[in-house]
């Protein structure tokens, strides 16, 4: 006697996912899918896609359901309970406004991507899944903005997230990230954020900011994380998938996927940095240093992941070596120009605690010390005197990554690692080689980027003055949102929650 | 306490300790069962638990709802079973697994061979006939050893009352030790099987390669001894590495088979051999003479590696450069006392 077969999951869901396709009869499948071929991946066969999680509607809505049920209760009861008065110190809040200002709306940018990609491959298999990816994120950015809601009625700088995204001017490196990844073709989409972002450098974000959560005692944000957790293990599975299925496809689409991945690990490179600076200086109660994360999550496991990505022909990305040597700078380098631009932001910035350099002087032996601790003794100096330092000039930023131009060579991290280069009669700078030759390859795309400093020298953002910007373009609220938090109606808050005495009334902002 | 898990829908066994997860386990005994972030909280290793008794452990509520644990779902890399259990997991049905049941013999020694300097052919001879699928092993229970020690079948399936095994002596391991200087004609040990998912996939199409180092051989001598037996008609090709002449076993048996087979090629390389003026063959790693041989394209092939870790590296290494991909290859790795542990691996592969 032999036993039946059964289907396996597999199968089953193959059964979903294909049959529900259909080979079109009256029109050619390539005005249908316009946009599979103008990048030059070939696709010899789309039955080698191997669906990446089988999940139907009916069981991801039961079991979101469910899940939700749980975040939502949580939520009310961190409300409830007044939770926002059991966080390490009210400074930890900041990490949240950058959070709500700068990730949450990239979830929604996600799901708009994923949207997109999901209508523009002829795999079933393919499209399927970039449409649940989609509903994923719009969940994402639906509850991180609930789990952070609550801080809103009682901190400030959390009003407005979307609106900021769009325009305050650092933010403009998270939202233009997205958009060159949403305005390239599918297979690069999918490249940018599937893999690059979501599979290889997912823990530099996501680690630290659910971890810095429960080492401060916001336990809104850790639980949306955990709930979020068993979505993001399928999103890292859709990356490994499609970077397979190119490179198993067609041997032409190995130097294609090997450029992209040498540019989105850089963007995101380029683009982690705000969470260097915020691991390192804006948790009041620190999980690890910046160059630990570094050292685990990309060194360690990147490098094992582009060993064995080596039997496909696939180089670790170009500008690995730089990235891994800035380790021990790039979030000093940041908070220094955050420090300086503090009118200009809609969370607040301070000077390290003593303690604070301690610590950083321990994780980073090589260069706090000799490099950046005498910056903030200068200063701290100086606003003990009255004099808060605010840089009033616009800074420079980079055409690609549209961070401000101050990053540092690797051999000199005392001389910017500036470069610019003239595209039809026009000059570009930019931060980096690295980001140099992203232009380079297609001047057409970045010649277009909006770059906020330019925007505003060109009176499109309200003016003629920075108040006038901040206030009418920004909607940042002038000595509630910006300057340092010394002396800030979130610190007067947190000490009367705390009952304890104000500082020193010589420290208040500019 | 040691508890038998049975993996649908392969079928494939397991046995699990008290306290030791599903998942451990299965992965231990090299069952895959898709996994992620090993603690609870990405329930990528969700299965479903269709008899017997499972605690949930320490799944996170996240991970796991309520209502697919009253549907008897667990995630693999918390649970811990209280019974003997059958579980469903997501994985891929063999369709070439025969599934020959394990049964525990009585093994009688009738020949040791000096097959080369450090490998004995050793010939035992059965108290029942085992049914197995050539390329498959059995577990040996060796005089001194603390646990089974396996070793691949190198006789084909045709004759299943006497089992040969290729073992070398591998360098202060006290079970290949006790073969080489003690075993006599005559004793007899404990043994089990058939295990192992090695064995040609005669429902895929394409020809051929087989690429064996070492005493692993023996799995593909199996292999191809039965597919010609049966009168394959596809296209073998059996790249064989050695060191050195001395350590290149049953070439002539090889040898003879391609001048009577059309189908089979047999391609014997030594990569220690650049002083040896009498060897003609091919000097170099035998992942090396597979390029050339076929001029690094290995598309449309379906190839099994047999032998050591750094071998089977190469070779995988190999074949993905000439466009064959995971789905193609098919390996056995002989891994000893003398190979460390694996170091950091992505979820990029499953198997290979």
């Amino acid at each position: 006697m032999t036993a039946t077969k059964k289907l396996n999951l597999k199968q089953k869901y193959q059964y979903l996912t294909r049959d529900m396709d259909w080979e079109p009869s009256y029109q050619k499948k390539s005005d249908i899918f316009p946009h599979e071929d103008f990048e030059g991946i070939k696709i010899v066969d789309w039955d080698g896609w191997e669906d990446p999680f089988r999940l139907t509607m009916d069981s991801y809505w039961k079991y979101q359901a469910e899940k939700e049920k749980k975040l939502y209760a949580i939520f009310d009861a961190f409300a409830q309970n007044n939770g926002h008065q059991n966080i390490s110190d009210a400074r930890y809040v900041n990490s949240l406004k950058l959070f709500l200002s700068g990730v949450s709306p990239l979830e929604y940018a996600a799901f708009q991507g994923y949207s997109k990609v999901g209508r523009q491959f002829s795999g079933a298999g393919a499209r399927v899944a970039c449409q649940m990816q989609a509903i994923d994120e719009l969940r994402h950015s639906q509850t991180q903005q609930h789990a952070m809601s609550h801080y809103n009625k009682h901190f400030n700088g959390l009003h407005d997230a979307p609106l900021m995204h769009d325009r305050v001017w650092f933010l403009s490196v998270p939202k233009s990230f997205f958009d060159d990844a949403r305005s390239a073709g599918p297979f690069e989409f999918l490249t940018a954020i599937s893999f690059s972002f979501e599979y290889v450098l997912t823990n530099l974000l996501f680690v630290p900011f659910m971890s810095g959560a429960a080492y401060n005692g916001d336990m809104a944000t850790v639980t949306f994380g955990f709930s979020a957790q068993s979505d993001e293990a399928r999103h890292m599975t859709l990356g490994l998938e499609i970077i397979k299925f190119m490179l198993e496809q067609h041997e032409d689409n190995v130097p294609i996927v090997q450029k992209w991945i040498d540019k989105w690990f850089w963007r995101g490179f380029r683009l982690l940095s705000l969470v260097s600076m915020m691991m390192d200086y804006m948790l009041p109660n620190k999980v690890m240093s910046w160059q630990e994360a570094w050292e685990v999550y990309y060194e360690q496991s990147g490098g094992a992941l582009f060993k064995e990505l080596a039997r496909y022909g696939i180089k670790p990305p170009k500008y690995q070596d730089v990235a891994n040597a800035a380790k021990e700078h790039i979030s000093h380098q940041l908070w220094t120009t955050f420090y300086q631009y503090g009118q200009a932001t809609n969370f607040h910035t301070w000077i390290p605690k003593e303690e604070e350099m301690e610590w950083l002087a321990e994780k980073y032996p090589n260069t706090f010390d000799k490099y950046y601790r005498p910056r903030f003794e200068h200063w701290e100096k100086e606003h003990k005197k009255g004099n808060r330092f605010y840089n009033n000039t616009l800074p420079q930023l980079c055409q690609v990554c549209q961070v401000p131009v101050l990053f540092t060579k690797t051999e000199d991290p005392t001389a910017f690692s500036h470069c610019d280069t003239v595209h039809e009669g026009e000059r570009y700078h930019f931060c980096s080689e690295a980001c140099g030759e992203i232009f380079a390859d297609e001047p057409a795309k970045y010649v277009q980027a909006v770059l906020p400093v330019h925007q505003i020298y060109k009176g499109k953002c309200g003016g003629p003055d920075l108040p006038d910007v901040l206030t009418d373009h920004y909607h940042i609220n002038i000595g509630e949102d910006n300057f340092d938090y010394v002396g800030s109606p979130d610190e007067k808050r947190w000490n009367e929650i705390k009952g304890i005495k104000p500082l020193n009334k010589d420290n208040d902002a500019a | 306490m040691t508890y038998t898990v049975t993996v649908e829908p392969t079928g494939e066994q397991i046995e699990v300790e008290e306290g030791q997860t599903i998942l451990q386990a299965a992965l231990r005994q090299g069952v895959w069962i898709p996994f992620a972030c090993g603690h609870g909280l990405c329930a990528t290793c969700k299965v479903t638990v269709i008899d017997g008794d499972v605690d949930v452990g320490n799944a996170s509520p996240f991970a796991l709802m309520d209502s697919e644990r009253d549907d008897g779902m667990v995630l693999a890399c918390c649970a811990t079973v209280e019974s003997d259990v059958t579980i469903e997991a997501d994985i891929d049905v063999d369709d070439d697994f025969e599934g020959y049941a394990v049964e525990d013999f009585t093994a009688t020694v009738t020949k040791i061979v000096d097959l080369s300097p450090t490998i004995k052919g050793v010939h035992l001879s059965l108290d029942g006939a085992m049914t197995f699928q050539a390329g498959q092993y059995i577990n040996l229970l060796i005089p001194g050893c603390d646990g089974v020690r396996a070793f691949s079948i190198a006789n084909p399936p045709s004759n299943n009352q006497e089992i040969e095994l290729h073992i070398r002596h591998v360098q202060g391991g006290v079970g290949t030790s006790y073969i080489h200087e003690q075993l006599k004609v005559g004793e007899t040990l404990p043994l089990s099987g058939p295990y192992g998912q090695f064995f040609v996939r005669s429902s895929l199409p394409g020809d051929l390669i087989f690429i064996a180092g070492g005493s692993g051989l023996s799995s593909p001598q199996s292999m191809i001894l039965d597919l010609l037996e049966n009168g394959d008609q596809r296209q073998i090709t059996l790249l064989q590495g050695a060191r050195n002449q001395a350590e290149l076993y049953n070439a002539d048996l090889f040898t003879a088979l391609a001048e009577k087979h059309a189908n089979l090629t047999y391609i014997p390389a030594l990569n220690d051999a650049n002083e040896d003026e009498s060897w003609k063959g091919f000097k170099g790693f035998v992942h090396e003479a597979a390029k050339e041989h076929f001029d690094g394209r290995f598309a449309d092939h379906k190839a099994y590696l047999c032998g050591p870790p750094p071998m089977i590296d190469a070779a995988i290494s190999a074949l993905m450069q000439g466009r064959l991909f995971e789905k193609d290859i098919f390996m056995e790795k002989f891994i000893t006392a003398a190979d460390g542990a694996e170091d950091n691996r992505s979820a990029l592969f499953k198997k290979i």
